[in-house]
């Protein structure tokens, strides 16, 4: 056997392993999710069991449940709304290099996107508590833009940059102006741009912990909350935490199947480019 | 790559007006409050008597601020190291196959979709000392059984495994992707010079990935210094503060014992470190001429 050979058969055998261990534990928890207390607890493990559906029915029985997985649809909504809506202009401003002070809006967005939740959670708690903004979906979203806002116009910055300069020149030509080059052109060209981007920032906003934890209290809890809710679940009842578990990823999982070439090109953008 | 712009063209500023004011609203505002309350002995609503230093004496006497900010460091720096290590294999591996490739992409991208809370309820079922199936398996094999996240001896390492587990998939993609740009000559080149695999990897495929290999462990530094999620899930900061970290011990001094002056205190340290991480990543950046 060849050394090029060995290679290729070790990197495979790698790859396995390394699929394997990526997906086990999902795989395992929703065993448990399917599986009686008995079968659950069961030494040594079940790996044939007959599925149950009464953690689940459970978990979408939990009203606070139900409440935190929709609150989170809204934020992502909403998230996302913002992010487009006050990021795309700039992003394009920021592309075309018409704008002051270019270099330190752009380094003032990486450091926004980097600086500790804690920063904003603390003194947002008092200014929120004072607007009314506190435990509401909305100021959560607003929040939720010192990530977004920054991704958003990173990506679209970027997705930007491929429009070919001469379709821009050719509409200046025509005598359009800035606003219908971005709305008729450049936003166009970027659409599966701005699909990537949407699908990146629900991915993060959906499993958002700390901010969401310091800035609401009960009306406008979050599904990463109403997960976390059930800890306490950790030695009695793995049936309903795994289930309620299972039911905060799905969504994203499925994301990761049909958009994984979104996902993964989206990922490398900004660090490759 | 952006574009210039002929002179004539207007000045494009309204375009980039609400994110300056969001930004400014979101980022700002707060940096401004955390410095003012850090010097106070703050209470909502009711009068703050200035302190000057007080909060940042307190935070060094009580002690919990520099382990907890030890423990961070120490789970940041392994853990990064142990996720560049395993992507840079994987990505490697996956540049040699070529059947399979899309079906493990989408395996690896998986734990990134899944939340800290998420992970953290499925690694505490796994690791459950008595009925884990973890600990099932060693003592099928004969080996010990650890009690991973109980003890002060293993409780660290298991969280840098259950961050592994989820983040490494990140690397790889980034690395798998650069890997992927690299341009086929210089190996050819090697190859006919009679250059082995590590060589190549030692002398052409680690320098021309050095910009992007800065990026990623920059970027996982950052995410792994501001570890919350897994500690607030795993481990509450426990056994004995043994994983106590720096954002849950600010949380814990904020909402628990509505210390918000020595709260704001953690933070603005805490803060002036990623700046500085930030700044030195941005200097570097421009030095060896990576995207702006």
């Amino acid at each position: 056997m060849t050394r090029a050979r060995r290679a290729t058969i070790l990197s495979y055998a790698i790859l396995i392993l390394a699929g394997f261990l990526s997906l086990f534990p999902i795989l395992w928890i929703m065993g448990i999710s399917l599986k009686t207390q008995a079968d659950a607890f069961a030494m040594p493990p079940k790996l044939i069991f007959v599925p149950i559906w009464d953690h689940y029915a459970k978990v979408w029985g939990d009203a606070a449940f139900i409440k935190g997985f929709f609150n989170s649809v809204l934020a992502a909504l909403l998230g996302n709304l913002m992010a487009f809506v006050i990021g795309i202009p700039a992003a394009f401003a920021l592309n075309q290099r018409r704008v002051p002070a270019r270099g330190a809006i752009l380094a003032w967005l990486l450091l926004s996107y980097m600086l500790p939740e804690f920063l904003f959670v603390i003194p947002m708690y008092g200014l929120f508590q004072a607007t009314g903004l506190y435990d509401s979906v909305f100021g959560l979203a607003l929040v939720y833009q010192t990530f977004t806002l920054p991704f958003t116009i990173w990506m679209m910055r970027a997705f930007f940059a491929d429009v070919p300069f001469a379709l821009y020149e050719a509409a200046r030509l025509e005598g359009a102006k800035s606003w219908q080059i971005l709305l008729r052109v450049y936003l166009p060209m970027a659409a599966p741009g701005i699909a990537a981007t949407a699908i990146l920032n629900t991915i993060r906003i959906w499993n958002e912990l700390a901010i969401a934890l310091g800035l609401t209290f009960d009306k406008a809890q979050t599904v990463t909350l109403a997960v976390a809710a059930y800890r306490g679940y950790a030695s009695i009842d793995w049936g309903a935490l795994s289930a309620a578990a299972i039911t905060s990823m799905l969504p994203m999982l499925i994301f990761a199947v049909l958009a994984q070439r979104q996902i993964v090109g989206g990922l490398s953008l900004g660090a490759v480019k | 790559m952006a574009q210039d712009s002929a002179p004539s063209q207007p000045n494009l500023w309204p375009y980039v007006l609400p994110t300056v004011l969001v930004l400014g609203a979101c980022t700002l505002y707060p940096i401004a409050t955390v410095l003012w309350m850090s010097l106070h002995d703050w209470t909502w609503g009711g009068d703050s008597v200035f302190s000057g230093l007080k909060n940042f004496k307190l935070l060094w006497l009580k002690g919990s601020f520099v382990i907890a900010l030890m423990n961070t460091v120490t789970f940041a720096i392994s853990a990064v190291l142990v996720e560049l290590v395993l992507g840079m294999i994987l990505a490697l591996a996956a540049n040699r196959v070529t059947r399979g490739a899309g079906v493990f992409r989408v395996l690896m991208i998986l734990p990134l979709m899944v939340s800290g809370i998420a992970v953290s309820l499925v690694w505490k079922v796994l690791l459950d000392p008595t009925f884990g199936v973890i600990n099932a398996a060693l003592a099928g094999v004969g080996l010990p059984e650890p009690n991973w996240l109980g003890s002060t001896s293993t409780a660290m390492a298991s969280l840098v495994m259950v961050e592994t587990w989820w983040q490494t998939g990140f690397v790889f993609i980034i690395l798998a992707a650069a890997l992927k740009s690299l341009p086929e000559e210089p190996f050819e080149a090697a190859r006919l010079e009679g250059a082995n695999g590590w060589q190549m990897f030692r002398y052409l495929t680690l320098p021309m990935l050095r910009p992007v290999i800065v990026t990623v462990v920059v970027f996982r530094l950052i995410d792994t210094l501001k570890v919350f999620d897994l500690v607030f899930g795993l481990t509450g900061g426990g056994p004995l503060r043994a994983t106590e970290a720096v954002q849950t011990l600010t949380y814990q001094t904020a909402f628990k014992f509505s210390n918000f002056g020595e709260a704001a205190a953690i933070v603005v340290i805490f803060s002036a470190l990623i700046f500085a991480i930030c700044a030195a990543y941005g200097a570097l950046d421009r030095r060896t001429g990576g995207a702006e």
